[in-house]
């Protein structure tokens, strides 16, 4: 396996793990934070701001991935 | 040191033939007739700063025009931009407190401004500036050097070591300040690599999906000949829409955090 092989099958590979966490780590997120809405449906709009943070949070760990796979692009060629 | 080896490597991948696909805009359509002219290299070398020069110009005149006759009852365009204003500065003092009206013109300009340049990329013919790293950093930086400031400012020059070292109170907090000092420094060098990096990866991640879908719209109906292709890429407008709002709110929301994080503790 050359490197430009190795380099082609594992970025993209790497971008679907990071991108399969986050998708669990949001749902999971995204689930207790519409339960809080719906038990307390006053406090929706401190809950809803608190959920963006978090969500952006979890979301830059799959952007980061994305970043790397821009950097290493020109490489794999 | 590891944001500017990224803003190398990025710039690197940008400027080989490799790089990931983007539309034409007005200066590259520019390069490409007259790619030996002078004025043609320079204008492409500053893309991003071109057009984040255009929309600060764009968002200066708007705000000159709106704010030229001021009304007492105020409408149309002044009735909008004082709607946006107060909106910010609710959003802010919410978080911040009665304190935070100091910083409602930097967030609030720092949302304006990075809302615009996500959504100029949606416009025919222009570029989000946002979608280059080099912008990015230049915003995360300058909110990394105002927070700092705001610490030593509103802390003092002890209080600000003291809250490095994790405010140490009785014998566990003094034996602790060997770990917390490392560990304070690295996430506040962390934060304008988080910041910057997310808004960069997430601006650039959806221009690359509409280009890449824009050229699949028209080499599928290639066979056919036609100046023409399939709008493929229409429902990622909506949700380049969605991200650059949710980007521009997260950015600015999560400096108003790091300048709590920053003001005195209300429990000392």
């Amino acid at each position: 396996m050359t490197f430009q092989s190795a380099l082609g099958l594992s970025v993209p590979l790497a971008v679907s793990i990071a991108a399969l966490g986050s998708g669990l780590a949001l749902g999971k997120m995204g689930a207790a934070a519409m339960e809080a809405i719906g038990r307390q449906p006053e406090a929706a709009g401190k809950i809803q701001l608190a959920m963006i943070i978090g969500f952006a949070f979890i979301e830059a760990l799959t952007i980061y991935a994305l970043v790397t796979m821009f950097v290493l692009q020109g490489r794999i060629g | 040191m590891f944001l500017l080896n990224v803003v190398v490597a990025v710039e690197n991948a940008g400027a080989g033939p490799e790089g990931p696909p983007e539309l034409p805009n007005i200066i590259t359509l520019i390069y490409d007739k007259f790619s030996s002219m002078p004025f043609a290299q320079f204008l492409h070398h500053w893309e991003n700063v071109f057009f984040s020069l255009l929309i600060a110009v764009f968002l200066g005149v708007l705000s000159y025009f709106a704010s030229r006759k001021p009304k007492l009852v105020p409408g149309g365009l002044q009735n909008f931009l004082e709607m946006v204003v107060e909106g910010i500065s609710n959003f802010v003092c919410g978080i911040l407190g009665e304190e935070g009206k100091n910083y409602v013109p930097f967030l609030g300009t720092l949302f304006i401004y990075i809302f615009c340049m996500n959504m100029f990329g949606l416009i025919p013919g222009m570029k989000s500036p946002s979608s280059s790293i080099n912008t990015t950093a230049a915003l995360a930086i300058t909110v990394f050097i105002y927070v700092q400031y705001t610490g030593i400012r509103k802390l003092g020059i002890l209080g600000y070591i003291d809250h490095f070292a994790g405010r140490p109170r009785d014998l566990a907090g003094i034996l602790l300040v060997p770990l917390m000092f490392p560990l304070h420094i690295i996430t506040e060098l962390a934060k304008p690599l988080s910041l910057s990096v997310r808004l960069f990866g997430n601006v650039l991640g959806e221009d690359v999906l509409i280009a890449v879908f824009v050229g699949l719209g028209i080499s599928i109906v290639g066979f056919l000949k036609l100046p023409l292709g399939i709008p493929l890429h229409f429902p990622f407008v909506f949700l380049a829409i969605l991200t650059g709002a949710i980007q521009a709110l997260v950015f600015s929301v999560l400096s108003t955090i790091y300048f709590l994080m920053m003001f005195p503790h209300e429990e000392h």
